[in-house]
């Protein structure tokens, strides 16, 4: 009868904790954030830009330009442009620089935003 | 012997009650310390957003005051070619010399005025340039960032 009461308490120990003592073990997810790599282009090269010497020929001055660009041995050819056509290409140069230069600080812009210690998170986006 | 039963029963219970409490004590302490955490991260998150609109802010307003240099640019460089009727073609007829200089000239500011919008260096002349006989007149607001014109 003893034995039976030991066993009795044993039995209805496990049946009221339903057998959680020892338990499941838990499984842990982790999760690690790993921030994207940079792209850490170089910046462009700067340009360097050869001179380039501008002839005015009048009616008046055409032999005696032809005759110096002989007498230095260059080849006593031309390529002209109208006064008007001068107004338009240096309009047209004005805005070839002015988009390079735009473009340049959007990319700096851009790598100041996502690049900068303080926003490193945004680097992951 | 069945109050011994019993009794043994009882305290067993308690213990594993009382093992329960510990374990969801400590339960709710680990949600306490995640809410807790949480909040922390949000009024991080909160205040990281805040200062990207404020940088966003700035690198539109810097952007729109590029804009507004280039448009002031162009201008300036049209009005150097028709300022006062002034017709360059017929200047060049009467000043052929003259012109020549100044288009020479003018086209070596420019040029150097691409080198600087790609990015190259200034020269210190170009940093220190203050007065208008100083300054590279085709693109002054890159090439002299010190000089300020008379407006």
């Amino acid at each position: 009868m003893y034995h039976f009461s030991k066993i009795f308490a044993i039995a209805m120990i496990v049946f009221l904790t339903g057998c959680s003592i020892g338990g499941e073990k838990k499984i842990k997810i982790f999760s690690i954030e790993k921030p994207r790599e940079k792209l850490n282009y170089d910046m462009p090269t700067p340009l360097q830009m050869e001179e380039i010497y501008w002839h005015i020929i009048t009616s008046e001055n055409a032999e005696e330009v032809f005759k110096k660009l002989e007498e230095a041995g260059i080849d006593p050819v031309l390529f002209g442009i109208t006064d008007k056509d001068y107004q338009v290409l240096a309009r047209n140069f004005a805005q070839i620089r002015q988009k390079l230069q735009e473009t340049n600080n959007l990319l700096e812009e851009y790598q100041k935003y996502y690049e900068t210690e303080s926003n490193g998170d945004k680097s992951n986006q | 012997m069945i109050f011994t039963v019993l009794l043994i029963t009882g305290i067993a219970g308690a213990g594993m009650y009382v093992m329960k409490l510990r374990a969801d004590n400590a339960t709710l302490k680990a949600n306490q310390f995640k809410l807790e955490t949480a909040i922390t991260e949000q009024n991080k998150v909160l205040e990281q957003q805040k200062e990207d609109f404020t940088a966003i802010l700035e690198s539109n307003k810097k952007l729109n005051t590029l804009i507004n240099t280039f448009k002031k640019d162009l201008q300036d460089l049209d009005k150097r070619f028709t300022k006062k009727n002034r017709d360059i073609g017929k200047l060049a007829l009467e000043r052929t010399k003259a012109i020549e200089r100044i288009v020479n000239g003018g086209g070596k500011n420019a040029a150097r005025c691409i080198e600087l919008a790609s990015g190259a260096e200034h020269t210190e002349a170009e940093l220190k340039a203050t007065l208008k006989s100083e300054i590279n007149p085709e693109c002054p607001a890159l090439a002299n960032p010190n000089y300020v014109p008379f407006q």
